[in-house]
Parts: C-alpha cells; structure tokens; sequence
C-alpha cells in the first residue's frame, strides 16, 4: 500500500456510506424516542422495546417468519445446490435456457412474482376441488412460494464457486474408483460448501425481508415481521415498529456478514 | 412505480375474478343440494378472521369480545385497498369481515366479494350517524355499516403561523406568501380545488374539471408549494415549521395535537372531503353469524367511543359521541355536523362514474406530479 488515495476520494466513500446508513441509523434512534407521535424528539426511552416484546402478534409473527425462513432455506439449498452443480457439470441440452430461467425470479418485480403465485395457488386449488380436496393459504403456500425465489439465488452462488474448477476433479476421483455419488459427496461438495453456505444464508436473509410474496400468498391468521411492519406503514409508524425494525435490521446485517465470510473464496483448500 | 403497482393488481383482478367464476359455479352446485352443516368450516364459530386496516382497533375492544362470545379474534392487516382486493380476489385466505374504504366498496360487490349484512338483524344498527346512513356508495346500507371515518382539514402549528382566515383561498388564493403542503393523493388533492371552486369532490364535468386543472397548476407553481405528502410527514413538516400550512387527515394530525398543544386543525370554510372506511361481511366467511355480531358489538356507543379514542380517527356513531375522549369532542375538524353532512360541507369521495372521467383525473394528477 504505498499509493495513497486521494482525500476527495476519501470523503467521497464516507459519503456513500451515510447516504447507505443514515436512514437506518435515523431508524435506530428513533426506536428510542419518548414521544408516540411525530418526528421530535422528547427523550430517551427503551418502553418501546418493552411494549414490543409485550405484543402477543409480534411473537406470532417472530416464529412465523423463522420457522418459514428455516424449512424453506434447508429445501431451498438441497435443490438449489443440486441446479447449481448441474449447472457447472453441463453435458445437457437447454443449459442456456435453464440459466436464464434461473435469473427470472431474481430479476421479476416481486409484485408480479407475488400475484402470479397467487394466481397459481387459486388455480390449483380449482383442480384439486374437483377431487373434492382444498387447502388453505399458509405456511406451506408461503413457505414454497420463498423456496421459488430461493432456488436461484443459492444456485448461482454454488455455481459461481464451482466455476474455478474444472471437470477433470471429477474425472480423476472417477480413475480413483469412486462412484459418481461418491465423487459428488466426498469431492465437489467439500469445495461447494462455502458457496452453498453462503447461498444458504443469502436465501435465509431474503426469507427473513419478504413482504410482497408473502402477502399474497399467506392464508388468514399467518403474518410475517415483514407483513406486519409494512402494513403499519399507511397510519404512521409507531416507536415500537421501529423498535422491531431496528432488532430486524440488526438480525439481517449479522447474516449478511456471516454469508460474506462463508462465500469468501480459500485457495489454499485446493 | 405506485403505477405499475396499481395496474398489475388491476390486471390480476381481472384474471382472478375469471378463475373465481369457476368456482362459484361449484358452489352454486353445492347450494342445490341438502343444506348440511359445510364441513370446510374451519372456526365453527369460534374463530373470527378479520383483514383490516393496521392498528385501526383498540386491542382490549377485542379482547373484550372475545371473552364475551368465548372466541379468538386473528387480525390480518393490508396497506391498501387495491391489494387487499386482489388477496381476496385470489382465495385461499377465508376472512369473515374486512374494513374497506367507502370508494372501492363498490368495486367489491361487483367483484361478488361480498354478502349482505341483514341490518335488520343488528340490534345497534339505530346508533349510526345520520351522515352516514343510506349512503352514496351503499344504498340502503345493504353491505356495510360504517367504521371511522377521516375528513380531510388544514393543519397549522399556531408556535409558528395562525391563519387569517378558515379558507382555502389560503392555499388556493391569488396570494404567495404560505408554504403548504398537499396531501399525495389525487382525489384529495384535486378534490380540494372542486371545492374551492364550488363544484362536487366527484365532478364528472370537463369544464369543472379543466378549472380545477388550471388552479392547481397555478397552486403547484407558487414558491410556496412545498410537496404532496402524507400525513404523518406532513405533521413532522409543521412540527418542525419547514411549512405554515398542510392538507391532512384529521385524525393523522390529532394524534400529534395530543401531544403537541400547538397543532391545530379546521374544516375549510368552502368544504372538505370525506371517506369512510366500513366493516363488511364477505361472501366466504366461514362464520357469518358471529362476524355479524361483531358488528352489532362495534356498533356499541362504548365500544365504537373507545375504537376512535384509540385511532383519533371520526366516529360514525351518534350515541358513541358522550363516551368520547374530551380532548376530541373539543375538536371542531373531528365531528362535522349533521348540518355539514347535509350541505356537503364534508362531502363524501365517490368512486368516479363515466367511462373517460377516471382517465381526466388521472391525466390532471399525472401532470401536477410531474411538473
């Protein structure tokens, strides 16, 4: 590090960051302010916090939205790890096509992903009355609906972590006598696993922010943190929703770290 | 992108209502035959699922009808009518009751989201405000009673800036000399201008409607024109004097004044806009009865008094008035009278009729916005 960078430049970075974290930051204080209404400060409180975790919906909603973020991360990183490694072993025909596919859900707008599911769910639903079955909206049609968008997120991660290697690992575990399932199990996996880690937790964090998927596609008496706190939006944010907010954010940025540190390339494991 | 939003819930609205005719057509089914108990019942009466509005109820009013029925109350909320519609729209949610704002209820009975209330059967039925009876949006009260309502006023923070006048020509007036803000919503805000004028909050006149265009552009273009915006913003905005005047929901500014003693208030003088948001039965409600009896219980003069004592929002309910909190009785903007009712001086937002009439109100918003 002998070239200095340049004071403007500087400044320039400390910039970005405010303009990124000030809003949070406006966030955080104000979860601790006295005052119920408005945007004045009347002093410091930590009450909000205590009302929160006094609200019966709130728990509700905690162990709504983790349990939902669990399973569909754990069916997500199966399937998405499988696409992935697919996806870097080729051999197949439509791989161009299945990429693609796979960037859809990350590029859609969530409102269209959010009614199409819902669309799809009503649809369903129609076909299975006729055989005299229904279901409810709820945690499973929330859940799968988070598994859709999942899927892409953790196969692209995998295999862009897969990219650096190439076929021959493959072919030299397969001259070693190992089975095609052992050769996936005892050779590819191991040097996945960062980046299956890294999806894992990428695909939680986003479970954990969704709102306009959810909405749509969860049953009466099933609301997530998300749904809960944009909802409260439209007749003026209440301290104790900040406070909330505040505990999300906090909870969000120690995933975000953790998928950073796991999906970090190690060359010396090769 | 508030656009884009709206016309993909719009679009889905449609494609969903045309999966929901074939379900109907099974229930139509269904119907003919004996009339056993439905075995898809999932509350048996006693559970009541009701989509509302966000921290729109007084948590123990619930709670108290809960222990009087022996029942559980799940409240789902929704930040919009629009997609509050499409969710039902889209089924697999059975809610018994939701709490729609007066100008999609319409939209909702042609959807055939919803059943008639039998206000026959609804002991406090009598107890509803006489402006709020037989209305526009619902003839006859088939489908809804109302549940608080939200006039629109001018707010000012009188530490900063007393008005000289109750006018609109404070805002709307040859003089340049107020920083205000509108609120951002295009019924509001064109709303206001027809009043100013003279004209209905719903006019489907071009000449009306052209005047109202050329007075807001004027409105728009003066230094004093801060911005559209809501209303909680709009009172941080007064609190923290970066504007004399603003265009808001009474009750969002009540819920300030009650903490803030300068924060006042008013209907202007040449009158104001009005909405409702009401409590209605849906078609699918797995308990019609009980949903029914919630109603009647909201209909209650303490229970409806103690629901606005916690929203600081209009209470549609004559015999509620003596249990109201004294801080909102000594409101003016909080309880029109009868009288303002019956001369329009509050006026209800209708949804607009004519073919071309929603499209002139859009083309007015969309130019004002995008000045």
């Amino acid at each position: 590090m002998n070239r200095r960078t340049h004071p403007a430049l500087t400044v320039w970075a400390w910039l970005t960051y405010a303009f990124l974290y000030l809003p949070i930051l406006v966030l955080i204080v104000f979860s601790f302010n006295e005052s119920k209404f408005g945007a004045n400060w009347t002093g410091f409180t930590t009450h909000w916090y205590s009302v929160l975790f006094a609200r019966q919906d709130v728990r509700e909603a905690v162990s709504h939205t983790l349990e939902v973020a669990v399973l569909s991360t754990l069916v997500s990183t199966v399937l998405g790890t499988l696409v992935g490694f697919g996806l870097w072993r080729g051999g197949f025909r439509g791989r161009v096509p299945l990429t693609f596919l796979l960037v859809m859900p990350i590029v859609i707008p969530d409102v269209v992903m959010g009614v199409m599911l819902l669309m799809f769910y009503a649809i369903v639903r129609g076909l299975l009355e006729r055989t005299g079955w229904t279901f409810e909206n709820g945690f499973w049609t929330v859940m799968l609906a988070h598994v859709s968008f999942q899927i892409s997120y953790v196969a692209l991660t995998v295999r862009s972590r897969l990219a650096g290697y190439g076929r021959e690992l493959e072919e030299a575990a397969a001259d070693l006598g190992a089975t095609p399932v052992q050769s996936f199990l005892q050779v590819v996996l191991p040097l996945a696993l960062p980046g299956v880690l890294g999806g894992a937790l990428l695909a939680f964090t986003l479970s954990l922010d969704d709102f306009v998927v959810t909405y749509f596609t969860s049953g009466s008496g099933f609301r997530t943190l998300p749904v809960l706190i944009y909802t409260a939006v439209k007749k003026g944010v209440t301290p104790d929703i900040n406070a909330l907010s505040t505990l999300l954010v906090l909870f969000t940025v120690v995933m975000i770290v953790l998928a950073n540190l796991l999906s970090r390339p190690r060359k010396e494991q090769v | 992108m508030k656009r884009s939003l709206c016309a993909v819930l719009l679009l889905s609205c449609t494609l969903l209502s045309a999966c929901h005719r074939v379900q109907e057509k099974d229930t139509a089914a269904e119907g003919n035959g004996t009339t056993t108990p439905q075995p898809s019942d999932p509350g048996d009466g006693k559970t009541l699922r009701i989509f509302m509005w966000s921290d729109y109820i007084d948590p123990q009013v619930v709670k108290e009808f809960e222990k009087r029925e022996g029942v559980k109350v799940v409240i789902d909320t929704y930040e919009s009518n629009e997609s509050m519609i499409a969710k039902l729209q889209g089924g697999g949610a059975s809610y018994d009751l939701a709490n729609p704002s007066n100008y999609v209820l319409q939209t909702m009975v042609r959807a055939k989201l919803l059943q008639p209330l039998q206000k026959e059967g609804l002991k406090n039925f009598g107890n509803i405000s006489a402006g709020f009876l037989n209305p526009d949006f619902d003839p006859g009260n088939t489908y809804s009673v109302p549940y608080q309502f939200a006039a629109t006023g001018l707010a000012y923070n009188s530490a900063r800036y007393t008005p000289p006048s109750d006018s609109w020509s404070l805002i709307f007036g040859p003089g340049d000399t107020v920083r205000f803000a509108l609120l951002d919503d295009p019924r509001e805000v064109i709303g206001a201008a027809l009043k100013y004028l003279g004209y209905s909050v719903d006019s489907d006149k071009v000449e009306e409607l052209k005047k109202a265009r050329d007075l807001l552009r004027r409105t728009v273009q003066k230094k004093g024109f801060e911005s559209f915006s809501g209303g909680p913003e709009t009172r941080n905005k007064l609190l923290a004097g970066s504007i004399d005047l603003g265009q808001i929901y009474v009750g969002d500014l009540l819920q300030g004044a009650a903490e803030n003693k300068g924060l006042h208030v008013f209907l202007p003088r040449e009158g104001t806009t009005i909405s409702t948001d009401t409590l209605v039965i849906l078609r699918g409600s797995p308990n019609p009865a009980l949903a029914r009896r919630f109603i009647d219980y909201v209909l209650e003069p303490r229970v409806s008094a103690a629901i606005s004592n916690y929203t600081f929002y209009g209470n549609p309910n004559r015999a509620a008035q003596a249990f109201l909190d004294p801080f909102l009785k000594s409101q003016k903007a909080f309880n029109p009278s009868p009288e303002d009712f019956r001369t329009d001086k509050v006026e209800f937002i209708n949804e607009l009729k004519g073919g071309n009439t929603p499209r002139l109100y859009d083309r007015i918003w969309t130019e004002l916005k995008s000045r």
